[in-house]
């Protein structure tokens, strides 16, 4: 891993950084012509369905417009670009409440990995409506007891006849109660080393016996789900990678969205909207931007938003330039976690009894009770704690952990 | 300072927990809580143990108890998130009763404590941020010799199950005037008085109150016309001190439940707790939550130590019980991973109840910002310091 080398090498020009900028500003205008139909106000206290069915519509009409999934293939329905551009595009989508969200899993990682892994009749098949927003596809990983160590996974997958029979359960799975499709990593094989014995699959949400409960988070969001695998069939044909090759396939499915493409919030409200606040709330009957720990914080923030997005800059370099990106995601994830949560502390307490009382409607990027009660991007896509062991093991290069399951079959685990 | 328990402190403070953690299950909580956190039987249960008048004296139908056996009960009650309005009837209100030294007030007293009538103090406002003084509420005399009450008091915690309120309201003076406050009983289904209930994020509830003209008799005024703020103080005083007992105990069972689950939960074929980075991670929690204990234990060993040196420390109470509070509860949330931003599973309710404790009788920033302001009063020549509250 050459992430280490990769932070210190000078930066050099980037050659496509003008059309790169001309994709911006096409993005820019598409996005200001069509989005506000799709955003915003129109999205207030509509219910989950109807709230779908309006990002559905908006997928679709970025689909026909090639941002539907700008780097996936053209004959699946993608836009045929880059990473550069996606990223781009998304800086620039963000900018807007789009009804996105249901959609951003689905098309970052179960539909690429399914569009590499799968036989030709089923990527021409499934692709298009995925990427039109016909079709949800979810990611079935987590387990109760496989969260950050997710080679520790039980779902039990047995051969049957032509194909495979799965019982177990399935938690923390984002949106499985509007997706269609989904991928899922199994145990096959429990008397080998733990992440020797995994085989990955893709199935239908709606085979005989999966059952989707939903989770209630402490502010009331509706993604996340458990789902439970009773005797559920899965053909063969379905299965993506070598049996046994499962978590090299859940690895590079994670990989794919390596970069993660979130906004600098982290899906809270803006700074900017932080410092309006302040300016209206009032301190010991002065207002509260005159307090100088108010100020100090905010500037704080300010300064550390610049660092991001040099980190976000340096990252979008590499991409550009034909590398991988170095250590810049972990860092930008573990800083937006900590930031985020600390405006919303700092602007909760400028709130008062407004940040304390129970609003179900509100939701993180808008609410900043919400963004200081939901601690959950701290935890979601890699713990900060798994980020900082990434830094400290691939970029400091100092020791793994000691692992007292190495190499120890899994059925000896389990326990 | 010794801070070992008397043996009836310590009985207390045992059958205080049995009692919790048998009533206020946090599995089978629901139906209270839908039912506004409030439930006559168990109200009068309350009762029964002694606690709505734990710290007043017999004379007014008490149990003789005093700062330290209020929060001894308040650490319980975080400890088990109980949800129902203990403190701002019990706390709150009793001492603004019993500081007014009205004789009707005095008489409610015993009432109170017996849980037969419900009053609540409203007297927080929306702009108030913890300025005890802060009262834009106005009572206009009539010509009847009574007066006429308009203004809004919001998050009064408890006001839901009201049947009567305390309210503060300014009949002379400015909005942010010591003098010129005074406190008026007035009947919860008073003409124009209006009431929105309002759950709170930890599943208590509060009320916001519109009064629009409330007409109050002259009989109704507790204690002196404009002259409400010394009871005032020595309620929120009270109210401060129960309410960093209450994060004491939100944050001491936060940790120990965190505690119990990084011993079982294994990942990596062994359980969280033999992580170092974790197991230093809880050490911190342990010193931020002694840190903030003796904090506490530091106000109330000076909580008869004279206004302004209680006022000092409670503030400095309250400062470091917040940020101690933001660092312990989310860290427990940190530390137990996802099952700590569900709604089932009771982690997360720490952290919501720290929360709102540190929005009670004024935030951390405010009572740093008082606390600053003390010591530059102390540090301050007096002639100078006259002459400034002169001009």
């Amino acid at each position: 891993m050459s992430s280490a080398s990769a932070l210190l090498e000078p930066r050099t020009a980037v050659p496509a950084e003008d059309a790169l900028e001309r994709y911006r500003l096409d993005a820019r205008a598409w996005l200001a012509e069509h989005a506000p139909r799709f955003s915003g106000a129109v999205r207030r206290g509509l219910p989950l369905e109807r709230d779908v069915a309006l990002g559905r519509a908006w997928q679709a009409l970025k689909a026909a417009h090639g941002y539907g999934a700008i780097t996936l293939p053209k004959r699946y329905g993608g836009g045929g670009g880059t990473e550069l551009q996606k990223i781009v595009f998304t800086e620039e989508e963000l900018r807007y409440d789009l009804p996105v969200a249901y959609f951003s899993i689905s098309l970052s990682n179960p539909v690429p990995i399914f569009l590499r892994h799968a036989p030709e009749t089923f990527r021409q098949r499934l692709g298009p409506p995925a990427i039109r927003g016909e079709h949800i596809w979810c990611q079935l990983f987590s387990e109760p007891a496989a969260g950050s160590d997710l080679a520790a996974l039980r779902l039990r997958a047995e051969r049957q006849g032509d194909g495979w029979v799965l019982n177990g359960q399935k938690l923390w799975t984002s949106w499985a109660q509007i997706a269609q499709w989904g991928v899922i990593v199994t145990r096959t094989d429990p008397d080998v080393p733990k992440h020797a014995g995994l085989t990955y699959f893709f199935l239908d949400m709606r085979s005989p016996g999966i059952s989707v409960r939903p989770i209630r988070r402490l502010v009331g969001h509706p993604d996340l789900n458990e789902v439970y695998f009773d005797n559920v069939y899965v053909p063969d044909e379905q299965r993506l990678g070598e049996v046994g090759g499962g978590f090299r396939v859940a690895i590079e499915t994670l990989m794919i969205e390596r970069y993660g493409i979130t906004d600098e919030t982290a899906s809270s409200p803006a700074l900017e909207a932080l410092v309006e606040l302040a300016r209206r709330a009032r301190l010991n009957g002065r207002p509260a931007l005159a307090d100088g720990e108010v100020r100090a914080a905010i500037a704080r923030a300010y300064v550390e938003r610049q660092g991001l997005r040099s980190i976000q800059k340096r990252a979008m370099e590499a991409i550009a330039a034909g590398r991988e990106p170095g250590p810049e995601g972990a860092i930008r994830k573990l800083l937006l976690g900590r930031m985020r949560q600390q405006l919303g502390a700092l602007a909760l307490d400028l709130m008062g009894a407004d940040g304390i009382r129970l609003d179900p409607q509100g939701e993180s990027s808008r609410d900043f009770a919400h963004a200081w009660l939901d601690p959950s991007v701290r935890i979601a896509g890699g713990t900060d704690e798994v980020l900082l062991n990434t830094l400290a093991e691939r970029v400091l290069g100092l020791p793994q952990d000691h692992r007292p399951d190495k190499g120890v079959p899994f059925r000896q685990l389990e326990s | 300072m010794d801070f070992s328990l008397s043996q009836e402190q310590q009985i207390f403070q045992d059958s205080a927990r049995r009692m919790l953690e048998t009533e206020c299950r946090f599995e089978t909580r629901g139906p209270l809580i839908a039912k506004g956190s409030f439930d006559g039987d168990r109200w009068r249960a309350i009762a029964e143990m002694g606690w709505l008048g734990m710290a007043l004296p017999e004379e007014h139908g008490g149990f003789g108890g005093g700062a330290i056996e209020t929060a001894l009960l308040m650490e319980e009650i975080g400890r088990v998130l109980m949800v129902e309005p203990v403190w701002a009837i019990a706390v709150l209100t009793a001492h603004a009763l019993l500081a007014s030294g009205d004789e009707r007030a005095l008489a409610l007293l015993p009432r109170l404590v017996a849980g037969e009538v419900l009053p609540v103090l409203a007297h927080n406002e929306a702009d108030a941020g913890g300025v005890t003084e802060h009262v834009a509420t106005v009572a206009t005399p009539t010509a009847q010799g009574g007066w006429r009450i308009s203004g809004e008091k919001t998050l009064v915690v408890g006001g839901n199950i009201a049947d009567r309120f305390l309210v503060s309201a300014r009949t002379s003076g400015r909005t942010g005037d010591r003098e010129g406050i005074s406190l008026f009983l007035v009947a919860a289904d008073a003409a124009g008085l209006r009431r929105q209930n309002v759950r709170l994020i930890d599943n208590r509830w509060a009320a916001h109150l519109l009064l629009e003209n409330v007409q109050v008799d002259k009989a109704d005024v507790i204690g002196r016309v404009g002259g409400a703020i010394d009871a005032l103080d020595e309620a929120h005083a009270y109210g401060l001190l129960a309410a960093c007992a209450e994060a004491i105990g939100v944050m001491d069972r936060a940790l120990w439940i965190t505690r119990d689950y990084l011993k079982v939960r294994k990942q990596f074929g062994t359980t969280l707790s033999s992580f170092q980075a974790l197991q230093h991670r809880m050490s911190e929690m342990l010193i931020e939550l002694e840190l903030s204990r003796s904090m506490l234990h530091r106000a109330l060993s000076l909580f008869h130590a004279g206004p302004e040196i209680r006022r000092q420390a409670l503030a400095a109470a309250k400062v470091h019980i917040g940020r101690s509070g933001k660092f312990v509860c989310g860290q427990a949330i940190q530390l137990h991973g996802g099952i700590g931003v569900t709604e089932e599973y009771v982690i997360g309710h720490y952290f919501k109840r720290m929360t709102t404790i540190e929005h009670e009788l004024g935030h951390s920033h405010f009572h740093l910002q008082r606390l600053a302001e003390l010591e530059q009063r102390r540090g301050t020549p007096v002639a100078p310091l006259a002459a400034r509250n002169a001009a």
